[in-house]
């Protein structure tokens, strides 16, 4: 019997890897450092251009995963260290302590008495839960996680005295697993682009000025405005939306590459603004637009819409004004230099690889020159839509096998 | 429209501007970050996609060019390193040798290979005066200038020399003008020229759109001190000539002119070490320096040099003062009587440039 193959990630490509490896009937063992799976999609609130929801694929998947006795999975699990060669590597799983235990039914009785609040990492830190929390309604696996860095553990224990089930245990430690493995994938995403380092695009100097993964949980049922589009400022719907698009992305002073899923991710906000508010107005600054394949027909569909206009010329500088958010960039078919007034600001961030430190990185972090046999699956190689990422990761399902 | 790339022109412009400007991609964020760009058919974005494709002709004769103070923000915010501003530089300079009247004397000043001839050209031709004139009297106490190179002399050749710039420049500028017509019809004109003319100046005088620049802040400061340090120095000059006809010469160092022309020494030579300080040691945002920019900020900066030592010789009766003399008339010919062919020029084509952007009603 071979050993098991490891996949690092439980995004959309680690989850389709695990599962195209177990279901041609190979043992396979899936790391996640949340306490959930779905990584970035499940974030989503809709799919372009289909405009579907991502939850309704991953209910799939997740049933894939729990009927299938080969995939093991761990959350709120790392990977402390990996060694050995080709067709034989030795991986340390280090596993978070684990003070709710799956004897959890999600009962919702420890939030009613938690007095600690955290930030919801779920939607980017624009709501706050409590220190023991159940990440989203379709968590897989469905269970309570505390904060560890929010809960004050045995000196609050509040938690404890009402749970029925015995599920939480404030004093659980860490631990690890040892594990020999036959191929590694790594399929550790990517995470937005720090809007911070954004300063002449004014994030962070007035609160209407979003990036569009924060624009997302705005849009989302399940995110922190149960899916009204309002403004963070003053709560009010915003009538004049502007999206500036290569926020970082095709820049050699941040990211030098294309993100390639920001102008589709886009184009699917606008349709959003106008869904939500039929009056609103959506502006789209762009360099070029860079919708590929399929989804010409949906940049086709936008640009049906009367309240949509797209218009070519980056958006290099956000002025804020007696607390009026303006706009600036060259409208190059006409000539002009445009100074537009928003509501909103929505600032088109694109993709970074998540850090993985412990092999040699290749272009701008991502893992597309790996050595040693090792995989790589998804946005760890390189940008990528969801589409993209599902057949790279049956791709590297296939590559995985045949080592 | 009929366009004709001309491939020799874009492999000139990057060869002196040494930015890759056929990695621009048409973003615009130049235009954006500019503080001094205007509303309508702002720079230096048109510039760019012009450069890239050889517009020679549409370039050298785009008033725009004359409108950017280099601060470099384009080139420091610019998203494949392009450097629009180092761009600009070089396509002033081709300007100014399109423009030159006669162009021959714009093409000579910009080849390094000419530089002996422009300062040995001048010195013989001072040296042949001087000849003629018989007056080599190298007294030494005191020393005087005046005996040396009489100023009946001094000033009716150099007068004469300098009406010949004039005349240089006048044909310059006619020939701008009507680029300046053709590239933006003043059909919209609301301002009389005369009262865009002084608006230019004021805005000029003040540095004010020159402030606004962000990258190198130091420029503004920098250009400002050699304005004002000029401009002081040359009521100074008028008033010495005036002096010599009228009044007591030389002037004693105690006169109020005297203590004015001394303060703008000081005023020149702050500006220019600071200038050329940061194009040798702050490179990256000073911006790329060719020879057409050396050229006239060394030479213009020992004309500022040679001032006090000629000062210095005349009360302490030095008599290698005469030496020196001559060497700073040739460095004022450089400066002064090619002023149209030099860097200098700069001063011409953007008072016209600022002055027109107004008087056409341009947004």
């Amino acid at each position: 019997m071979r050993n098991p193959i490891l996949v690092i990630g439980g995004g959309i490509s680690g989850i389709t890897t695990a599962i195209e490896i177990a279901e041609v009937g190979h043992e396979v063992v899936l790391v996640e450092k949340l306490p959930y799976l779905g990584g970035k999609v499940i974030k989503f609130h809709e799919y372009f251009p289909k405009l579907c929801p991502p939850y309704c694929g991953l209910e799939i998947n997740f049933k894939r995963i729990r009927e299938n006795p080969r995939i093991k999975y761990f959350t709120s699990s790392t990977i402390e260290k990996i060694s050995g060669d080709k067709g034989d590597y030795q991986a340390v799983i280090r596993h978070e302590a684990q003070m709710v235990n799956n004897n959890c039914t999600a009962c919702g009785a420890c939030v009613d008495v938690c007095p600690v609040e955290r930030e919801n990492e779920y939607n980017y830190g624009l709501d706050k839960t409590k220190a023991i929390y159940l990440p989203h309604e379709l968590a897989f696996p469905f269970k309570f996680t505390i904060d560890e860095n929010a809960c004050k553990k045995q000196a609050c224990s509040k938690c404890v005295e009402v749970c029925d089930y015995n599920a939480i245990h404030l004093n659980a430690i860490p631990a690890t697993t040892d594990l020999k493995v036959s191929s590694l994938v790594f399929a550790t995403g990517w995470e937005p682009y720090d809007a911070n380092k954004l300063e002449i695009l004014g994030f962070g100097k007035h609160p209407d000025i979003i990036t569009n993964v924060m624009f997302e949980r705005f849009t989302a049922p399940n995110g922190p405005t149960g899916g009204k589009l309002l403004r963070p400022s003053n709560g009010e719907t915003p009538q004049n939306v502007i999206f500036v698009q290569c926020a970082g992305s095709r820049d050699e002073n941040h990211l030098p590459y294309c993100s390639a899923v920001c102008c589709s991710a886009s184009l699917k906000h606008a349709l959003k603004v106008r869904e939500k508010n039929p009056e609103a107005k959506a502006r789209i600054f762009y360099i070029d637009l860079r919708v590929t394949g399929r989804n010409e027909d949906f940049l086709n569909k936008v640009k049906e819409d009367e309240g949509i206009e797209l218009i070519k010329g980056k958006a290099g500088k956000i002025e804020i004004e007696n607390n009026e958010i303006y706009v600036i960039a060259e409208d190059i078919a006409s000539g002009r230099r445009l100074k537009t007034k928003a509501d909103l600001v929505v600032l088109a961030t694109g993709i970074v690889p998540s850090a993985v430190e412990s092999i040699e990185n290749g272009t701008e972090g991502f893992l597309d020159q790996l050595q040693n046999g090792y995989i790589a699956s998804g946005c760890a190689k390189r940008p990528m839509d969801v589409s993209a990422s599902l057949k790279d990761a049956t791709a590297a399902a296939l590559k995985a096998i045949q080592l | 429209m009929e366009f004709t790339p001309d491939i020799g022109f874009i492999r000139k412009l990057k060869r002196n501007s040494k930015a890759p400007l056929k990695q621009c991609m048409q973003c615009g964020n130049c235009t954006v970050v500019c503080e001094l760009s205007p509303v309508e058919y702002p720079y230096p974005r048109k510039e760019m996609q012009w450069a890239a494709w050889g517009l020679k002709d549409k370039l050298v004769t785009d008033p725009d060019i004359w409108l950017c103070h280099q601060c470099g923000d384009c080139s420091t915010y610019c998203p494949r390193g392009v450097k629009p501003a180092d761009v600009l530089a070089s396509l002033r300079q081709e300007s100014i040798i399109h423009h030159a009247k006669p162009r021959w004397m714009g093409r000579l000043m910009s080849y390094p290979l000419f530089l002996p001839v422009a300062l040995i050209l001048p010195l013989a031709i001072i040296i042949l005066i001087l000849l003629l004139a018989g007056t080599l009297n190298t007294q030494v106490n005191p020393v005087n200038y005046g005996t040396f190179f009489p100023h009946a002399i001094l000033n009716s050749t150099f007068g004469s020399l300098f009406l010949l710039t004039v005349i240089g420049m006048i044909f310059s500028i006619r020939s701008f003008w009507k680029d300046l017509k053709k590239s933006y019809p003043p059909d919209k004109a609301q301002k009389s020229f005369f009262k865009s003319f002084l608006e230019a100046i004021r805005e000029i005088i003040t540095h004010r759109k020159f402030n606004k620049c962000q990258t190198v802040k130091y420029r503004t400061y920098a250009h400002f001190l050699v304005f004002w340090g000029f401009v002081i120095l040359l009521f100074v000059t008028l008033f010495a000539i005036l002096s010599v006809i009228f009044w007591e010469y030389p002037i004693p160092l105690w006169n109020p002119i005297k203590i004015a022309g001394n303060i703008a020494f000081l005023m020149l030579f702050t500006g220019t070490s600071i200038m050329i300080f940061e194009r040798i040691f702050n490179k990256e945002k000073a911006g790329n320096t060719v020879y057409f920019d050396w050229v006239f900020l060394i030479v213009f900066y020992l004309l500022i040099l040679t001032g006090p030592v000629l000062e210095i010789a005349r009360f302490t009766n030095w008599s290698g003062g005469y030496i020196w003399y001559i060497l700073h008339l040739v460095l004022v010919w450089f400066i002064i009587i090619f002023l149209p062919y030099t860097k200098f020029a700069h001063m011409i084509y953007r008072t016209i440039a600022v002055a027109y952007l107004r008087y056409s009603g341009r947004k």
